[in-house]
């Protein structure tokens, strides 16, 4: 391709992002193998303290590689406390959430991007506003306002219910912005072809906007599982008996007001981990955009 | 656009499904009670035992259950150092447990809601043995003459010290006899640059942790924390600052104190052999892997206040959701705090016990010092916790101008002097209503 | 690399074009595509906001139901507070240290994990990883990087012949090492977010750029940081709101000190509310910072919006 500035929006949305390199070892290696190890000590601290016996992780200085593998541990932890019935809720909470806050970001953040709406302007200020209260200061009405919601409205909308954990956190600010910001850089000529044609405003959303965002979706959607399944002080406050806790709060069956018990935390954080890592791996190839087109070359 | 309209349909009512499911089937933790037609009374208890505590409780608990069929106790397990913003959320919502497990400390504050029940008649029926509990519990569950709290937890300070490391290095334990100075040459002879070994840590998070520590050397200096009457500071004294200038000087002149203002690495250092002696309580005591003796804290020389310690305790307070709600609640901490399930409960536990009378019972305390090797200098030391913390409202504003003195001090930012007549000029402030 | 440079602007609209729209249905169809968000961002969002400014104008310690009106009593207690004239002040250098260091980091990383060498899927998870671990592991992890006597950062300091420093205990070192800690701790975040915006960028522009002879450095100045312009003022003010509000590392592992020397805004407000039972005056302390934070990142759309390149 050289570089003819008359080349139209469509094919260079379409134009493949990187030739395959695969089988040259590349000198990048020796860049990311230390930035990785960097990023991952926390990680692999917390696989070798899952791995120690409780002596060992107590023991100063730290021990970097247990002498004998506990792979109990993982077995105690599990059965500590019902991990099962929280990892549930926890999937419950975070699947939907992430479903919702996708869905309904598109739309809000889609309008904010093209659609010129009479007061656009103040109303994106007023919700971006609701990121800049610290939630210390808004979980008293916050929960105040669930309870109302559980007993005049729906039960699984209040105090120590599901829907408690879910309907709050539908969708936020963050995810509007975020794809505001991501829509904006697809070529506005494609969204305008498609309306020549007679394309509603959805359609065009969901027919060319979108498909060309999968790497903001994603990204979108494993930034808000993630803030979703490790969501700890807010479950706190409205999540009054066991069966409805979420995994963060199970965690703490193993901190106690003197005593932590390390090896046990730590085995049960690896475990909660692990669908994260899932979900991760999963939207990988969304990340990269894929080299398809939108059949709209003009 | 159809086609994910319908899957968006579909997974949106999956997950309301979902979500109905997972919660109607689980019976709510607190339903009202209906009264007088012999259903049983369901009574929530948030507390944060963990580990061996919690299925101690859990233990106490099923049998409470299984003896009182008109009562069905369940509890939440809820970080202590969290269960206040709980606490405080629910009651503003309306909504809180009926009993809660709360710190000592924040009584006073406390004792200002309206739905708290006032324990004092329950407290003095014969069943209750006010007078078996320890002062220092009395003290701190008793605000303004109210008592508002059952007590849950007791414990003190003192020493506790690397015995192979003393013999090590052929120094003298701590013995009963031993002043502060004595203290201090021991913290310096086990001071190790090279080694990297100090004598002992003290915490400096500036929290109340810090805060206890120094007002135990106050007492103990003969000083105290406010006036009788509770209106004025009366820590800035000669006693305040002997106390404060013997801090100071094991800080910064002699460096022989482990200064941890993360509050979170003494006891691995003290197991690795770094720290000689720590003031600490006995909840500490199951995690140390050294061989180690407890022994009171010392006394200053030419005080007549002598021996002193100081204790934290911790109250069950109950709140009132209806009459019925409310006398299971007491129903059931009359139970818990009976002395045979204090017996239960210390024994499995290594928790000291809350009840005075189980101290003279010398099988019990045997046992436990078999257990818990050490729990026994605790428990006697119980002996030397004669003052209590001022429960004052104000005490939280009181704590923090004296945490910043002593962490200020401790890092040498601050003389002693200065350091406590800014937190006295602070504490009289908070006092007045400032 | 003037032909490139042009590319580059030719991606922003000329006056020119023609533009297809159907005013009227504009309002309807914006205010029907933002009404879902808009309800449920109302009713969780601001109306907690609301109560809270109400709070903020009360006297209230949480515990009674009376909460007297007071004005503007709070706000006039907090201009003569000198502890949060000083959380204040931590926060502003907290802010202006990790957001700039977060993006660069960010951008770094991500344009190395942009290549489809093998095993590329394990570095980016890795990159990932980092913002799945908790903050309190984080944080256990940091204090002990950082211990004084035995930490591993002394400890190489001390093969370089620096002194070992005492990082957290010290009130002049310890927001720094907040700083290192949550830079670590939000890489990952922003590693995610550049790579979904470096996916945008074709690779047309960089080969044409090589042809004109511009270095990796070059394309780099040019190509990259301007296209990725929308995301990185994403990442700007998503940053700054996050660094106003920090909250968990410091309760996780200062606790404020030592001597304040990490005294936040949103950990000053919370021990006022939940120590010190004065709930109105930290409202006050909230609503003090949502002003602030309002201000400043209206500045930053006003300013980023002209420079971004977005395709109007």
């Amino acid at each position: 391709m050289n570089a003819d500035v008359t080349t139209t929006a469509a094919e260079v949305a379409s134009l493949p992002r990187r030739s395959l390199s695969r089988f040259r070892p590349s000198p990048w290696h020796l860049v990311l193998i230390p930035i990785t190890f960097v990023l991952l000590v926390p990680l692999l601290w917390m696989l070798a303290t899952s791995l120690e016996t409780e002596a060992e992780t107590h023991r100063f200085p730290p021990v970097l590689v247990p002498r004998s593998l506990q792979w109990h541990n993982y077995a105690d932890a599990w059965r500590a406390a019902p991990f099962g019935s929280f990892l549930v809720n926890s999937l419950i909470v975070s699947v939907l959430t992430v479903i919702s806050t996708l869905v309904l970001c598109s739309l809000a953040g889609y309008a904010f991007a093209r659609v010129r709406f009479a007061g656009r302007g103040l109303l994106f200020i007023v919700l971006m506003a609701t990121l800049m209260v610290p939630f210390q200061v808004t979980m008293i009405p916050e929960f105040l306002i669930v309870k109302w919601l559980g007993l005049h409205v729906w039960t699984q909308l209040g105090i120590d219910h599901l829907g408690a954990l879910i309907v709050p956190n539908l969708v936020t600010a963050f995810g509007i912005f975020f794809l505001r910001q991501f829509f904006l850089t697809i070529p506005i000529e494609l969204e305008e072809a498609a309306r020549m044609d007679g394309t509603s405003r959805l359609g065009v959303l969901i027919k060319i906007v979108l498909p060309l965002s999968l790497p903001a979706l994603a990204t979108l959607a494993v930034i808000t599982f993630l803030d979703s399944w490790n969501s700890f002080l807010w479950p706190l406050i409205v999540v009054n008996s066991e069966p409805r806790m979420t995994l963060p709060l199970g965690l703490t069956t193993f901190q106690g007001a003197h005593n932590t018990q390390w090896s046990l935390l730590m085995a049960a954080n690896v475990v909660s981990l692990l669908p994260m890592l899932v979900v991760f791996f999963a939207a990988q190839r969304y990340f990269v955009r894929s080299v398809a087109g939108t059949g709209l070359k003009g | 656009m159809t086609h994910l309209a319908r899957i968006t349909t579909a997974i949106a009512l999956t997950g309301a499904l979902a979500i109905t499911a997972c919660s109607s089937s689980k019976p709510d933790a607190s339903s009202t009670s209906s009264p007088g037609t012999g259903k049983t009374v369901k009574i929530a208890v948030w507390e944060g035992y963990t580990d061996t505590e919690g299925k101690a409780f859990a233990d106490l608990v099923s049998q409470f259950n299984r003896t009182h069929p008109g009562i069905r106790v369940t509890t939440l397990e809820t970080p202590n150092d969290y269960m206040l913003q709980k606490v405080l959320t629910a009651v503003r919502g309306g909504s809180p447990p009926d009993v809660a497990y709360l710190f000592g400390s924040w009584a006073p504050s406390v004792a200002k809601i309206p739905s708290v029940v006032d324990l004092t008649s329950t407290a003095h029926s014969p069943e209750m043995n006010w007078n078996d509990f320890w002062p220092a519990e009395q003290q701190v569950a008793t605000v303004n003459g109210k008592i508002i709290g059952i007590p849950a937890l007791v414990d003190n300070l003192a020493i506790v010290y690397n015995k192979s490391l003393f013999t090590k290095l052929g120094l003298a334990p701590p013995s009963p006899d031993w002043t502060w100075d004595d203290f201090r040459n021991a913290a310096k002879a086990l001071t190790d640059p090279a080694a990297k070994r100090v004598g002992w840590s003290i915490p400096a998070d500036a929290s109340e942790d810090t805060v206890w520590h120094w007002e135990a050397m106050l007492w103990e200096a003969g000083g105290d924390i406010l006036t009788p009457d509770n209106s004025k500071s009366a820590f800035n004294s000669p006693q305040g600052l002997q106390a404060t200038h013997l801090l100071r000087s094991m800080a910064v002149d002699d460096k022989s104190v482990y200064i941890d203002t993360t509050n979170s690495k003494y006891a691995d250092l003290f197991n690795a052999g770094k720290i000689g002696m720590l003031v600490t309580g006995p909840w500490d005591l199951s995690g140390f892997t050294v061989p180690y003796g407890v022994q009171v804290m010392p006394t200053f020389a030419g005080s007549a206040a002598g021996h002193q310690s100081i204790a934290g305790p911790d109250n069950w307070v109950v709140f009132d959701r209806g009459n019925d709600r409310k006398q299971a609640a007491i129903t059931f901490l009359t139970w818990l705090t009976a002395t045979p399930q204090v017996k239960q409960f210390s024994l499995q536990t290594g928790d000291l016990p809350i009840r005075r009378s189980l101290a003279t019972d010398a099988a019990f305390v045997g046992q436990m010092d078999k257990a818990l090797p050490g729990v026994q200098a605790f428990i006697d030391n119980l002996a030397n916790v004669k003052k209590a913390r001022p429960q004052v409202e104000a005490y939280p504003k009181i704590s923090l101008a004296l945490g910043d003195a002593i962490v200020a001090v401790l890092l040498n930012k601050r003389t002693p002097e200065e350091a406590l007549s800014r937190a006295a000029a602070a504490s009289d402030q908070a006092l007045s209503g400032g | 690399m003037a032909a490139v440079r042009e590319l580059v602007r030719d991606r922003q609209p000329t006056a020119s074009r023609v533009r297809v729209r159907l005013r009227g249905s504009d309002h309807l169809s914006g205010w029907a595509f933002v009404t879902p968000a808009t309800v449920l961002i109302a009713i969780f969002g601001l109306l907690p906001i609301g109560w809270s400014l109400l709070l903020s104008f009360q006297q209230s310690d949480l515990l009674t139901p009376s909460t007297p009106w007071v004005g503007t009593a709070n706000y006039r207690r907090l201009m003569h507070d000198h502890t949060f004239a000083v959380s204040v002040q931590h926060t502003i250098v907290y802010t202006a240290l990790f957001v700039p260091a977060t993006m660069i980091v960010g951008v770094l990383i991500a344009v190395a994990l942009n290549r489809n060498i093998r095993g590329i899927s394990l570095y980016r998870t890795a990159a990932y990883v980092t913002m799945a671990v908790s903050t309190i592991n984080a944080a256990i992890i940091f204090m002990w990087l950082f211990e004084p006597s035995f930490g591993v950062v002394n400890r190489a300091l001390g093969w370089v012949g620096i002194p070992a420093q005492l990082w957290l205990s010290n009130p002049d070192q310890a927001l720094y090492v907040i700083v290192a800690m949550t830079v670590w701790g939000w890489t990952g975040f922003a590693v995610v977010v550049y790579l979904a915006a470096l996916q945008g960028v074709p690779q047309e522009l960089y080969d044409a750029a090589a042809i004109d002879g511009a270095g990796r450095f070059a394309s780099f100045r040019t190509i990259t940081i301007p296209l990725l312009s929308p995301a990185s003022l994403f990442l700007a003010i998503w940053l700054t709101i996050s660094a106003l509000q920090l909250f968990d590392e410091v309760y996780l592992t200062t606790r404020g000190g030592p001597l304040h020397a990490t005294s936040v805004v949103v950990y000053y407000l919370w021990d006022q509310a939940f120590n010190q039972f004065d709930a109105g005056y930290a409202a006050a302390a909230a609503y003090v910072l949502f002003m602030a934070t309002l201000v400043i990142t209206y500045l930053q759309f006003r300013l980023g919006d002209r420079y971004a390149h977005y395709r109007r």
